[in-house]
Protein backbone atom coordinates (compact mmCIF):
# COMPACT_ATOMS: atom_id res chain seq x y z
CA UNK A 1 0.00 0.00 0.00
CA UNK A 2 1.13 3.51 -0.82
CA UNK A 3 1.45 5.30 2.52
CA UNK A 4 2.19 8.69 1.03
CA UNK A 5 -0.88 10.85 0.56
CA UNK A 6 -0.79 14.09 -1.40
CA UNK A 7 -3.82 16.33 -1.39
CA UNK A 8 -5.61 19.28 0.10
CA UNK A 9 -5.62 20.01 3.80
CA UNK A 10 -8.91 20.11 5.68
CA UNK A 11 -8.27 21.62 9.09
CA UNK A 12 -10.46 21.12 12.17
CA UNK A 13 -10.19 22.25 15.79
CA UNK A 14 -10.01 20.44 19.14
CA UNK A 15 -12.52 17.98 20.62
CA UNK A 16 -14.27 16.86 17.43
CA UNK A 17 -16.87 14.39 18.76
CA UNK A 18 -17.42 10.87 17.45
CA UNK A 19 -21.19 11.19 17.70
CA UNK A 20 -22.79 14.22 16.14
CA UNK A 21 -19.67 15.93 14.78
CA UNK A 22 -17.94 13.11 12.93
CA UNK A 23 -21.04 11.04 12.15
CA UNK A 24 -24.72 11.25 13.12
CA UNK A 25 -25.33 9.04 16.18
CA UNK A 26 -28.17 7.16 14.47
CA UNK A 27 -25.68 5.17 12.36
CA UNK A 28 -23.91 3.94 15.48
CA UNK A 29 -27.21 2.97 17.07
CA UNK A 30 -28.06 0.98 13.91
CA UNK A 31 -24.57 -0.63 13.90
CA UNK A 32 -24.28 0.57 10.28
CA UNK A 33 -20.96 -0.41 8.73
CA UNK A 34 -21.58 -0.13 4.96
CA UNK A 35 -19.02 2.34 3.64
CA UNK A 36 -21.23 3.66 0.86
CA UNK A 37 -23.95 4.52 3.38
CA UNK A 38 -21.60 6.23 5.84
CA UNK A 39 -19.34 8.15 3.44
CA UNK A 40 -21.74 11.01 2.54
CA UNK A 41 -22.35 11.79 6.23
CA UNK A 42 -18.71 12.12 7.30
CA UNK A 43 -18.09 15.28 9.37
CA UNK A 44 -21.69 16.31 8.71
CA UNK A 45 -22.05 17.89 12.15
CA UNK A 46 -19.10 20.22 11.54
CA UNK A 47 -19.25 20.86 7.78
CA UNK A 48 -22.21 19.37 5.89
CA UNK A 49 -20.46 20.02 2.55
CA UNK A 50 -17.24 18.24 3.56
CA UNK A 51 -18.01 14.74 2.34
CA UNK A 52 -18.99 15.98 -1.12
CA UNK A 53 -15.93 18.21 -1.50
CA UNK A 54 -13.15 16.07 -0.04
CA UNK A 55 -11.20 14.08 -2.64
CA UNK A 56 -9.40 10.77 -2.18
CA UNK A 57 -5.88 11.50 -0.94
CA UNK A 58 -6.89 14.68 0.87
CA UNK A 59 -5.70 15.01 4.44
CA UNK A 60 -7.74 15.89 7.51
CA UNK A 61 -5.70 17.72 10.13
CA UNK A 62 -7.33 18.09 13.56
CA UNK A 63 -6.47 19.32 17.02
CA UNK A 64 -6.52 17.59 20.38
CA UNK A 65 -8.82 14.69 21.29
CA UNK A 66 -10.04 14.07 17.77
CA UNK A 67 -13.00 11.64 17.77
CA UNK A 68 -13.57 11.96 21.51
CA UNK A 69 -16.63 10.37 23.11
CA UNK A 70 -18.14 6.88 23.08
CA UNK A 71 -15.84 5.02 20.66
CA UNK A 72 -18.22 4.18 17.81
CA UNK A 73 -16.43 3.21 14.62
CA UNK A 74 -18.88 4.67 12.09
CA UNK A 75 -17.18 8.08 11.75
CA UNK A 76 -13.77 6.48 11.15
CA UNK A 77 -15.35 4.17 8.57
CA UNK A 78 -16.66 7.31 6.84
CA UNK A 79 -13.12 8.72 6.66
CA UNK A 80 -11.86 5.39 5.31
CA UNK A 81 -14.63 5.35 2.71
CA UNK A 82 -13.58 8.81 1.47
CA UNK A 83 -9.97 7.54 1.27
CA UNK A 84 -8.61 10.39 3.40
CA UNK A 85 -5.49 10.53 5.53
CA UNK A 86 -5.69 11.71 9.11
CA UNK A 87 -3.21 13.84 11.08
CA UNK A 88 -4.20 14.75 14.64
CA UNK A 89 -2.64 16.41 17.66
CA UNK A 90 -4.13 13.62 19.80
CA UNK A 91 -6.80 10.91 19.64
CA UNK A 92 -8.36 8.95 22.54
CA UNK A 93 -7.57 5.25 22.88
CA UNK A 94 -10.92 3.90 21.65
CA UNK A 95 -10.90 6.03 18.53
CA UNK A 96 -7.25 5.16 17.74
CA UNK A 97 -8.26 1.48 17.73
CA UNK A 98 -11.25 2.32 15.56
CA UNK A 99 -9.11 4.28 13.10
CA UNK A 100 -6.75 1.31 12.74
CA UNK A 101 -9.67 -1.10 12.50
CA UNK A 102 -11.34 1.07 9.86
CA UNK A 103 -8.10 1.15 7.86
CA UNK A 104 -7.48 4.91 8.06
CA UNK A 105 -3.81 5.93 7.65
CA UNK A 106 -3.03 8.30 10.50
CA UNK A 107 -0.40 10.15 12.47
CA UNK A 108 -1.87 9.98 16.00
CA UNK A 109 0.36 12.35 17.93
CA UNK A 110 1.31 15.61 16.20
CA UNK A 111 1.38 18.35 18.86
CA UNK A 112 1.06 21.83 17.36
CA UNK A 113 0.41 20.65 13.82
CA UNK A 114 -2.77 22.71 13.44
CA UNK A 115 -0.70 25.90 13.72
CA UNK A 116 1.40 24.86 10.71
CA UNK A 117 -1.30 24.17 8.11
CA UNK A 118 -4.49 25.76 6.79
CA UNK A 119 -7.48 24.39 4.94
CA UNK A 120 -6.83 24.38 1.21
CA UNK A 121 -3.04 24.13 1.41
CA UNK A 122 -1.36 21.31 -0.49
CA UNK A 123 0.10 18.68 1.85
CA UNK A 124 2.11 15.53 1.38
CA UNK A 125 2.16 13.08 4.28
CA UNK A 126 4.22 9.91 4.45
CA UNK A 127 2.37 7.83 7.05
CA UNK A 128 5.18 5.28 7.20
CA UNK A 129 7.84 7.79 8.27
CA UNK A 130 5.77 10.57 9.86
CA UNK A 131 7.03 13.26 7.47
CA UNK A 132 4.53 16.01 6.66
CA UNK A 133 5.38 18.48 3.88
CA UNK A 134 3.35 21.63 3.43
CA UNK A 135 3.89 22.13 -0.30
CA UNK A 136 2.08 25.47 -0.32
CA UNK A 137 4.42 26.93 2.31
CA UNK A 138 7.49 24.90 1.42
CA UNK A 139 7.84 23.68 5.02
CA UNK A 140 8.42 20.22 6.45
CA UNK A 141 7.49 18.68 9.81
CA UNK A 142 8.33 15.36 11.34
CA UNK A 143 6.24 13.31 13.75
CA UNK A 144 6.34 9.79 15.17
CA UNK A 145 4.66 7.39 12.74
CA UNK A 146 2.20 4.77 13.84
CA UNK A 147 3.82 1.49 14.87
CA UNK A 148 4.63 -0.90 12.03
CA UNK A 149 2.27 -3.57 13.38
CA UNK A 150 -0.63 -1.13 13.21
CA UNK A 151 0.37 0.19 9.78
CA UNK A 152 0.23 -3.41 8.57
CA UNK A 153 -3.38 -3.70 9.77
CA UNK A 154 -4.25 -0.46 7.99
CA UNK A 155 -2.42 -1.52 4.84
CA UNK A 156 -4.45 -4.69 4.45
CA UNK A 157 -7.70 -2.78 4.91
CA UNK A 158 -8.41 -2.79 8.64
CA UNK A 159 -9.82 -5.16 11.23
CA UNK A 160 -11.67 -7.77 9.21
CA UNK A 161 -9.03 -8.50 6.52
CA UNK A 162 -6.26 -8.37 9.14
CA UNK A 163 -8.08 -10.90 11.32
CA UNK A 164 -8.80 -13.12 8.31
CA UNK A 165 -5.09 -13.07 7.44
CA UNK A 166 -4.13 -13.92 11.01
CA UNK A 167 -6.65 -16.76 11.24
CA UNK A 168 -5.28 -18.20 7.99
CA UNK A 169 -1.66 -17.84 9.15
CA UNK A 170 -2.44 -19.60 12.42
CA UNK A 171 -4.46 -22.34 10.75
CA UNK A 172 -7.46 -21.46 12.89
CA UNK A 173 -9.98 -22.04 10.08
CA UNK A 174 -11.37 -25.48 10.69
CA UNK B 1 14.86 -2.15 35.54
CA UNK B 2 12.21 -0.62 37.83
CA UNK B 3 8.69 -1.48 36.68
CA UNK B 4 5.12 -0.41 37.37
CA UNK B 5 2.48 -2.98 38.32
CA UNK B 6 1.20 -2.87 34.74
CA UNK B 7 4.65 -3.42 33.23
CA UNK B 8 5.17 -6.38 35.56
CA UNK B 9 1.87 -7.98 34.58
CA UNK B 10 2.40 -7.49 30.85
CA UNK B 11 6.03 -8.63 31.07
CA UNK B 12 4.92 -11.87 32.70
CA UNK B 13 2.20 -12.33 30.07
CA UNK B 14 4.82 -11.87 27.31
CA UNK B 15 7.56 -13.87 29.03
CA UNK B 16 10.01 -10.99 28.60
CA UNK B 17 10.35 -7.40 29.82
CA UNK B 18 8.07 -5.03 27.91
CA UNK B 19 8.64 -1.32 27.41
CA UNK B 20 6.08 1.47 27.45
CA UNK B 21 4.66 2.29 24.02
CA UNK B 22 5.55 -1.08 22.52
CA UNK B 23 2.90 -3.05 20.57
CA UNK B 24 2.46 -6.52 22.05
CA UNK B 25 0.13 -9.52 21.68
CA UNK B 26 -0.12 -10.89 25.25
CA UNK B 27 -2.34 -13.91 25.90
CA UNK B 28 -4.81 -13.32 28.75
CA UNK B 29 -5.32 -15.58 31.75
CA UNK B 30 -9.08 -15.05 31.49
CA UNK B 31 -11.51 -13.63 28.92
CA UNK B 32 -14.94 -12.35 29.93
CA UNK B 33 -17.95 -11.66 27.72
CA UNK B 34 -21.48 -10.72 28.80
CA UNK B 35 -24.86 -11.97 27.66
CA UNK B 36 -25.42 -9.22 25.10
CA UNK B 37 -22.41 -10.13 22.94
CA UNK B 38 -22.29 -13.93 22.90
CA UNK B 39 -24.56 -14.32 19.87
CA UNK B 40 -22.54 -11.61 18.08
CA UNK B 41 -19.12 -13.19 18.59
CA UNK B 42 -20.49 -16.58 17.60
CA UNK B 43 -21.83 -15.12 14.35
CA UNK B 44 -18.49 -13.41 13.66
CA UNK B 45 -16.56 -16.63 14.28
CA UNK B 46 -18.88 -18.56 11.98
CA UNK B 47 -18.32 -16.00 9.20
CA UNK B 48 -14.57 -16.29 9.74
CA UNK B 49 -14.71 -20.08 9.58
CA UNK B 50 -13.52 -20.60 13.16
CA UNK B 51 -15.38 -23.47 14.84
CA UNK B 52 -13.30 -23.96 17.98
CA UNK B 53 -12.19 -21.28 20.42
CA UNK B 54 -8.47 -20.72 20.89
CA UNK B 55 -8.82 -21.29 24.65
CA UNK B 56 -12.39 -22.24 25.64
CA UNK B 57 -11.38 -22.97 29.23
CA UNK B 58 -10.32 -19.33 29.69
CA UNK B 59 -13.67 -17.88 28.63
CA UNK B 60 -16.17 -16.77 31.27
CA UNK B 61 -19.69 -15.78 30.19
CA UNK B 62 -21.88 -13.76 32.55
CA UNK B 63 -25.60 -13.09 32.35
CA UNK B 64 -25.86 -9.62 33.82
CA UNK B 65 -27.12 -7.17 31.21
CA UNK B 66 -30.52 -8.82 30.88
CA UNK B 67 -30.83 -11.62 33.46
CA UNK B 68 -34.61 -11.31 33.44
CA UNK B 69 -35.80 -11.65 29.87
CA UNK B 70 -38.67 -9.20 29.52
CA UNK B 71 -39.42 -9.96 25.89
CA UNK B 72 -39.66 -13.00 23.64
CA UNK B 73 -36.65 -11.62 21.76
CA UNK B 74 -34.60 -11.61 24.98
CA UNK B 75 -35.75 -15.12 25.89
CA UNK B 76 -34.69 -16.26 22.42
CA UNK B 77 -31.27 -14.67 22.90
CA UNK B 78 -30.86 -16.46 26.24
CA UNK B 79 -31.75 -19.74 24.53
CA UNK B 80 -29.09 -19.11 21.88
CA UNK B 81 -26.47 -18.20 24.49
CA UNK B 82 -27.06 -21.53 26.26
CA UNK B 83 -26.66 -23.39 22.97
CA UNK B 84 -23.48 -21.49 22.12
CA UNK B 85 -21.98 -22.18 25.57
CA UNK B 86 -22.68 -25.89 25.04
CA UNK B 87 -21.33 -25.86 21.47
CA UNK B 88 -17.96 -24.45 22.50
CA UNK B 89 -17.82 -26.61 25.62
CA UNK B 90 -17.54 -23.68 28.02
CA UNK B 91 -16.87 -24.56 31.66
CA UNK B 92 -17.39 -21.05 32.98
CA UNK B 93 -20.86 -20.17 31.70
CA UNK B 94 -22.93 -18.35 34.33
CA UNK B 95 -26.56 -18.41 33.29
CA UNK B 96 -29.34 -16.23 34.68
CA UNK B 97 -29.63 -16.77 38.44
CA UNK B 98 -25.97 -17.81 38.65
CA UNK B 99 -23.11 -15.53 39.58
CA UNK B 100 -24.54 -12.09 38.90
CA UNK B 101 -22.59 -9.11 37.64
CA UNK B 102 -19.64 -10.28 35.55
CA UNK B 103 -17.49 -7.39 36.73
CA UNK B 104 -17.98 -8.51 40.35
CA UNK B 105 -18.77 -12.20 40.92
CA UNK B 106 -15.54 -13.53 39.39
CA UNK B 107 -13.76 -11.81 42.30
CA UNK B 108 -16.09 -13.46 44.84
CA UNK B 109 -15.64 -16.86 43.23
CA UNK B 110 -11.86 -16.76 43.25
CA UNK B 111 -11.23 -16.28 39.53
CA UNK B 112 -9.33 -13.03 40.02
CA UNK B 113 -5.90 -12.70 41.66
CA UNK B 114 -3.08 -10.14 41.71
CA UNK B 115 -0.85 -10.23 38.64
CA UNK B 116 -3.49 -11.70 36.33
CA UNK B 117 -4.11 -10.30 32.88
CA UNK B 118 -7.72 -10.28 31.64
CA UNK B 119 -9.27 -9.19 28.34
CA UNK B 120 -12.96 -8.39 28.50
CA UNK B 121 -15.88 -7.48 26.31
CA UNK B 122 -17.34 -4.48 28.16
CA UNK B 123 -15.79 -1.35 29.47
CA UNK B 124 -16.00 -1.73 33.23
CA UNK B 125 -14.11 -5.02 33.62
CA UNK B 126 -11.28 -2.97 35.09
CA UNK B 127 -13.18 -3.46 38.37
CA UNK B 128 -10.86 -6.48 38.76
CA UNK B 129 -8.05 -4.00 39.37
CA UNK B 130 -9.37 -3.89 42.95
CA UNK B 131 -7.52 -7.21 43.43
CA UNK B 132 -4.38 -6.22 41.56
CA UNK B 133 -5.44 -7.77 38.25
CA UNK B 134 -4.97 -5.90 34.98
CA UNK B 135 -8.22 -6.16 33.00
CA UNK B 136 -8.39 -4.38 29.65
CA UNK B 137 -11.68 -3.79 27.89
CA UNK B 138 -12.20 -4.48 24.20
CA UNK B 139 -15.29 -4.40 22.08
CA UNK B 140 -15.43 -6.03 18.63
CA UNK B 141 -11.81 -7.22 18.91
CA UNK B 142 -12.77 -9.75 21.56
CA UNK B 143 -13.39 -11.89 18.45
CA UNK B 144 -9.63 -11.78 17.69
CA UNK B 145 -8.92 -13.04 21.21
CA UNK B 146 -11.45 -15.86 20.96
CA UNK B 147 -10.18 -16.91 17.52
CA UNK B 148 -6.43 -16.33 17.84
CA UNK B 149 -5.73 -15.96 21.56
CA UNK B 150 -4.69 -12.31 21.69
CA UNK B 151 -4.99 -8.87 20.14
CA UNK B 152 -2.60 -5.96 19.83
CA UNK B 153 -2.07 -3.73 22.82
CA UNK B 154 0.19 -0.77 23.28
CA UNK B 155 1.99 -1.02 26.63
CA UNK B 156 0.45 1.93 28.48
CA UNK B 157 1.97 4.55 30.71
CA UNK B 158 0.82 4.64 34.33
CA UNK B 159 -0.73 7.51 36.28
CA UNK B 160 -0.09 6.92 39.96
CA UNK B 161 -2.64 7.96 42.60
CA UNK B 162 -1.38 8.04 46.18
CA UNK B 163 -4.42 7.90 48.44
CA UNK B 164 -4.09 9.91 51.61
CA UNK B 165 -6.21 11.12 54.51
CA UNK B 166 -9.54 9.69 55.62
CA UNK B 167 -13.18 9.82 54.54
CA UNK B 168 -15.41 12.26 56.37
CA UNK B 169 -18.78 11.11 57.81
CA UNK B 170 -21.55 10.90 55.22
CA UNK B 171 -19.09 10.66 52.35
CA UNK B 172 -18.12 7.54 50.47
CA UNK B 173 -15.50 6.38 48.00
CA UNK B 174 -18.02 7.05 45.24
CA UNK B 175 -17.84 10.75 46.12
CA UNK B 176 -14.05 10.53 46.06
CA UNK B 177 -13.96 8.59 42.78
CA UNK B 178 -16.27 11.04 41.01
CA UNK B 179 -14.38 14.08 42.33
CA UNK B 180 -11.07 12.46 41.38
CA UNK B 181 -11.92 11.78 37.73
CA UNK B 182 -13.07 15.35 37.35
CA UNK B 183 -9.85 16.63 38.95
CA UNK B 184 -7.44 14.38 37.05
CA UNK B 185 -9.16 14.91 33.70
CA UNK B 186 -9.13 13.16 30.36
CA UNK B 187 -6.02 14.83 28.97
CA UNK B 188 -3.82 13.19 31.62
CA UNK B 189 -5.74 9.93 31.90
CA UNK B 190 -6.16 8.96 28.26
CA UNK B 191 -4.47 5.69 27.29
CA UNK B 192 -2.91 5.21 30.74
CA UNK B 193 -3.41 2.72 33.51
CA UNK B 194 -4.38 4.44 36.74
CA UNK B 195 -2.59 2.76 39.63
CA UNK B 196 -3.65 3.22 43.26
CA UNK B 197 -1.47 3.03 46.32
CA UNK B 198 -0.43 5.32 49.14
CA UNK B 199 -0.70 5.65 52.90
CA UNK B 200 -4.54 5.52 53.05
CA UNK B 201 -4.72 2.21 51.18
CA UNK B 202 -5.24 0.18 54.36
CA UNK B 203 -8.45 2.10 55.10
CA UNK B 204 -10.01 1.28 51.73
CA UNK B 205 -11.81 -2.08 51.55
CA UNK B 206 -12.23 -4.16 48.41
CA UNK B 207 -15.76 -2.84 47.80
CA UNK B 208 -14.46 0.73 47.82
CA UNK B 209 -11.53 -0.27 45.61
CA UNK B 210 -14.01 -1.58 43.06
CA UNK B 211 -15.72 1.81 42.95
CA UNK B 212 -12.37 3.62 42.62
CA UNK B 213 -11.36 1.27 39.80
CA UNK B 214 -14.69 1.63 38.04
CA UNK B 215 -14.97 5.38 37.57
CA UNK B 216 -11.74 6.40 35.75
CA UNK B 217 -12.77 4.51 32.58
CA UNK B 218 -15.08 7.47 31.91
CA UNK B 219 -12.04 9.72 31.40
CA UNK B 220 -10.40 7.36 28.95
CA UNK B 221 -8.03 5.19 30.98
CA UNK B 222 -7.09 1.82 29.56
CA UNK B 223 -7.45 0.21 32.96
CA UNK B 224 -7.08 0.67 36.70
CA UNK B 225 -5.17 -1.37 39.24
CA UNK B 226 -4.47 -1.40 42.97
CA UNK B 227 -1.23 -2.42 44.59
CA UNK B 228 -1.48 -5.63 46.64
CA UNK B 229 -1.60 -5.16 50.41
CA UNK B 230 -2.95 -6.84 53.56
CA UNK B 231 -6.53 -5.91 52.59
CA UNK B 232 -6.12 -7.69 49.25
CA UNK B 233 -4.58 -10.75 50.87
CA UNK B 234 -7.32 -10.99 53.50
CA UNK B 235 -9.97 -10.91 50.75
CA UNK B 236 -8.11 -13.53 48.73
CA UNK B 237 -7.76 -15.84 51.72
CA UNK B 238 -11.56 -15.86 51.98
CA UNK B 239 -12.35 -16.16 48.29
CA UNK B 240 -9.54 -17.71 46.24
CA UNK B 241 -6.99 -20.49 46.23
CA UNK B 242 -3.34 -19.66 46.93
CA UNK B 243 -0.68 -18.87 45.92
CA UNK B 244 -1.15 -15.12 45.85
CA UNK B 245 1.38 -12.81 44.30
CA UNK B 246 2.11 -9.48 45.99
CA UNK B 247 2.46 -6.83 43.30
CA UNK B 248 3.62 -3.28 43.81
CA UNK B 249 5.42 -0.83 41.57
CA UNK B 250 9.18 -0.74 42.09
CA UNK B 251 10.68 2.36 43.61
CA UNK B 252 12.06 4.26 40.68
CA UNK B 253 9.34 3.04 38.29
CA UNK B 254 8.36 5.66 35.72
CA UNK B 255 4.95 7.29 35.98
CA UNK B 256 3.40 9.69 33.46
CA UNK B 257 2.03 11.67 36.41
CA UNK B 258 1.66 11.23 40.17
CA UNK B 259 -1.17 12.65 42.24
CA UNK B 260 -1.50 12.74 46.02
CA UNK B 261 -5.24 12.42 46.50
CA UNK B 262 -6.90 13.15 49.83
CA UNK B 263 -9.94 11.03 50.74
CA UNK B 264 -11.11 13.80 53.06
CA UNK B 265 -13.12 15.78 50.51
CA UNK B 266 -15.54 18.12 52.19
CA UNK B 267 -18.88 17.63 50.47
CA UNK B 268 -20.81 14.82 48.74
CA UNK B 269 -20.44 14.97 44.96
CA UNK B 270 -22.92 14.55 42.13
CA UNK B 271 -22.17 13.95 38.43
CA UNK B 272 -24.68 16.10 36.56
CA UNK B 273 -25.72 15.50 32.95
CA UNK B 274 -24.40 14.95 30.36
CA UNK B 275 -21.08 13.26 31.31
CA UNK B 276 -19.82 11.35 34.36
CA UNK B 277 -16.93 13.77 34.81
CA UNK B 278 -19.24 16.78 35.06
CA UNK B 279 -18.97 16.56 38.85
CA UNK B 280 -20.35 19.20 41.21
CA UNK B 281 -20.91 19.46 44.99
CA UNK B 282 -24.37 18.22 46.01
CA UNK B 283 -25.29 21.68 47.29
CA UNK B 284 -25.22 23.07 43.76
CA UNK B 285 -27.97 20.71 42.56
CA UNK B 286 -29.84 20.26 45.87
CA UNK B 287 -33.60 20.68 45.65
CA UNK B 288 -33.89 19.13 42.18
CA UNK B 289 -37.07 17.01 42.18
CA UNK B 290 -36.45 13.33 41.41
CA UNK B 291 -38.76 10.65 39.96
CA UNK B 292 -36.46 7.66 39.87
CA UNK B 293 -33.64 6.37 42.03
CA UNK B 294 -31.46 3.32 41.73
CA UNK B 295 -28.76 1.63 43.82
CA UNK B 296 -26.60 -0.78 41.87
CA UNK B 297 -24.47 -1.09 38.67
CA UNK B 298 -20.91 -2.35 38.49
CA UNK B 299 -19.79 0.88 40.20
CA UNK B 300 -21.79 0.45 43.43
CA UNK B 301 -23.49 -2.93 43.89
CA UNK B 302 -21.57 -4.31 46.88
CA UNK B 303 -22.74 -5.26 50.34
CA UNK B 304 -21.09 -2.05 51.58
CA UNK B 305 -23.19 -0.02 49.15
CA UNK B 306 -26.40 -1.79 50.20
CA UNK B 307 -25.56 -1.20 53.87
CA UNK B 308 -25.05 2.49 53.15
CA UNK B 309 -28.43 2.73 51.41
CA UNK B 310 -30.13 0.76 54.20
CA UNK B 311 -28.65 3.06 56.84
CA UNK B 312 -30.57 5.94 55.26
CA UNK B 313 -33.74 3.98 54.51
CA UNK B 314 -34.18 2.22 57.85
CA UNK B 315 -37.47 3.38 59.37
CA UNK B 316 -38.13 5.76 56.48
CA UNK B 317 -40.26 5.65 53.34
CA UNK B 318 -39.34 6.47 49.78
CA UNK B 319 -41.12 9.69 48.82
CA UNK B 320 -44.47 9.31 47.07
CA UNK B 321 -43.98 9.53 43.33
CA UNK B 322 -40.41 8.22 43.41
CA UNK B 323 -39.74 4.70 42.14
CA UNK B 324 -36.71 3.27 43.87
CA UNK B 325 -34.87 0.22 42.58
CA UNK B 326 -32.14 -1.78 44.31
CA UNK B 327 -30.04 -4.23 42.30
CA UNK B 328 -27.57 -6.29 44.38
CA UNK B 329 -24.52 -7.03 42.27
CA UNK B 330 -24.41 -10.78 42.70
CA UNK B 331 -26.32 -13.77 44.03
CA UNK B 332 -23.94 -13.85 47.01
CA UNK B 333 -24.42 -10.16 47.79
CA UNK B 334 -28.18 -10.59 47.61
CA UNK B 335 -28.04 -13.57 49.99
CA UNK B 336 -25.87 -11.65 52.41
CA UNK B 337 -28.14 -8.60 52.25
CA UNK B 338 -31.07 -10.87 53.07
CA UNK B 339 -29.20 -12.41 56.01
CA UNK B 340 -28.34 -8.98 57.38
CA UNK B 341 -31.95 -7.80 57.11
CA UNK B 342 -31.15 -5.17 54.49
CA UNK B 343 -33.67 -6.49 51.97
CA UNK B 344 -36.42 -6.14 54.58
CA UNK B 345 -35.40 -2.52 55.15
CA UNK B 346 -35.61 -1.82 51.42
CA UNK B 347 -38.96 -3.56 51.13
CA UNK B 348 -40.41 -1.69 54.12
CA UNK B 349 -39.22 1.60 52.64
CA UNK B 350 -41.10 0.93 49.40
CA UNK B 351 -38.13 -0.04 47.22
CA UNK B 352 -38.18 -2.70 44.50
CA UNK B 353 -35.51 -5.37 44.15
CA UNK B 354 -34.31 -6.67 40.83
CA UNK B 355 -32.28 -9.72 39.85
CA UNK B 356 -28.51 -9.41 40.46
CA UNK B 357 -26.62 -7.90 37.53
CA UNK B 358 -26.44 -4.46 35.92
CA UNK B 359 -30.00 -3.42 36.79
CA UNK B 360 -31.42 -0.40 34.94
CA UNK B 361 -27.91 0.87 34.14
CA UNK B 362 -27.71 -1.55 31.17
CA UNK B 363 -29.34 0.96 28.85
CA UNK B 364 -32.59 1.31 30.75
CA UNK B 365 -34.03 -1.94 29.42
CA UNK B 366 -35.71 -2.24 32.80
CA UNK B 367 -37.11 0.70 34.80
CA UNK B 368 -36.54 3.31 32.06
CA UNK B 369 -37.22 7.01 32.39
CA UNK B 370 -40.15 8.82 30.78
CA UNK B 371 -40.04 12.25 29.16
CA UNK B 372 -39.14 15.02 31.54
CA UNK B 373 -38.20 12.72 34.41
CA UNK B 374 -35.14 12.95 36.65
CA UNK B 375 -33.14 10.02 38.02
CA UNK B 376 -30.51 9.98 40.71
CA UNK B 377 -28.57 6.73 40.81
CA UNK B 378 -25.25 5.02 41.44
CA UNK B 379 -24.86 3.95 37.79
CA UNK B 380 -21.92 4.43 35.50
CA UNK B 381 -23.13 6.86 32.85
CA UNK B 382 -25.42 9.87 32.69
CA UNK B 383 -25.49 10.52 28.93
CA UNK B 384 -28.85 11.67 27.64
CA UNK B 385 -30.73 8.53 26.63
CA UNK B 386 -28.80 6.15 28.88
CA UNK B 387 -31.96 5.15 30.75
CA UNK B 388 -34.59 5.36 28.05
CA UNK B 389 -35.71 8.66 26.58
CA UNK B 390 -33.16 11.33 25.77
CA UNK B 391 -35.58 13.85 27.27
CA UNK B 392 -34.72 12.92 30.85
CA UNK B 393 -31.93 13.87 33.25
CA UNK B 394 -29.59 11.51 35.07
CA UNK B 395 -27.55 12.46 38.15
CA UNK B 396 -24.94 10.06 39.53
CA UNK B 397 -24.07 9.98 43.23
CA UNK B 398 -23.16 7.82 46.23
CA UNK B 399 -25.55 5.29 47.79
CA UNK B 400 -26.05 7.71 50.72
CA UNK B 401 -27.00 10.58 48.43
CA UNK B 402 -29.22 8.43 46.19
CA UNK B 403 -31.12 6.88 49.10
CA UNK B 404 -31.51 10.21 50.90
CA UNK B 405 -32.77 11.88 47.72
CA UNK B 406 -35.28 9.07 47.17
CA UNK B 407 -36.63 9.65 50.68
CA UNK B 408 -36.75 13.43 50.26
CA UNK B 409 -38.14 13.32 46.70
CA UNK B 410 -35.45 15.81 45.70
CA UNK B 411 -31.68 15.85 45.62
CA UNK B 412 -30.38 16.36 49.16
CA UNK B 413 -27.15 16.25 51.10
CA UNK B 414 -27.41 12.84 52.83
CA UNK B 415 -25.77 14.16 55.97
CA UNK B 416 -29.18 15.70 56.78
CA UNK B 417 -30.51 12.15 57.27
CA UNK B 418 -27.54 10.44 58.94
Amino acid sequence: MNFTYRGRCWKFGNDIGVDGDLMPLEFAMQRETRLEVLAPHTMKGVDPAFAARAQPGDIMVAGRRFAQGNPHIQGLLGIAALKLGLVVESIPRGSLRNAVNAGVPLLPSCPGVTAQVETGEELEVDFATGRLRNLTRGTQLSFAPLDKELRDIIAIGGWRPALERRIAAMGRRT
Amino acid sequence: MAQTVTEKILSRAMGRPVRTGEIIYPEPDLVTVHDWYVVNFDKALQELGVTRLYAPDKLLISTDHEPVAVSVLAAERQRQVRQIAAKYGLKHFYDTGRGGHGHVFPMELGYIKPGMFVLAYDVHANNYGALGCLAIPLVVEITDVLACGSVWLKVPETVRINLQGALRPGLTLRDVADRMIADVGADVADYTVMEFGGPALASVGIDGRVTLCNRPIEIGVKSTVFETDAVTLAYLEAHARPPFEVLRSDSGATFKATFDYDLGILEPQVAAPPTPDNVVPVSSVAGKKVDHAFIGSCANCSITDLRDAARILKGRKVSAGVRFVVTPGTQQIQARAAAEGLLAIFTDAGAMLTAPGCGPCAGGRTFPLAKGEVSINTGTRNDYGRLGTREAEIYLASPFTVAASAVAGRIVDPRELL
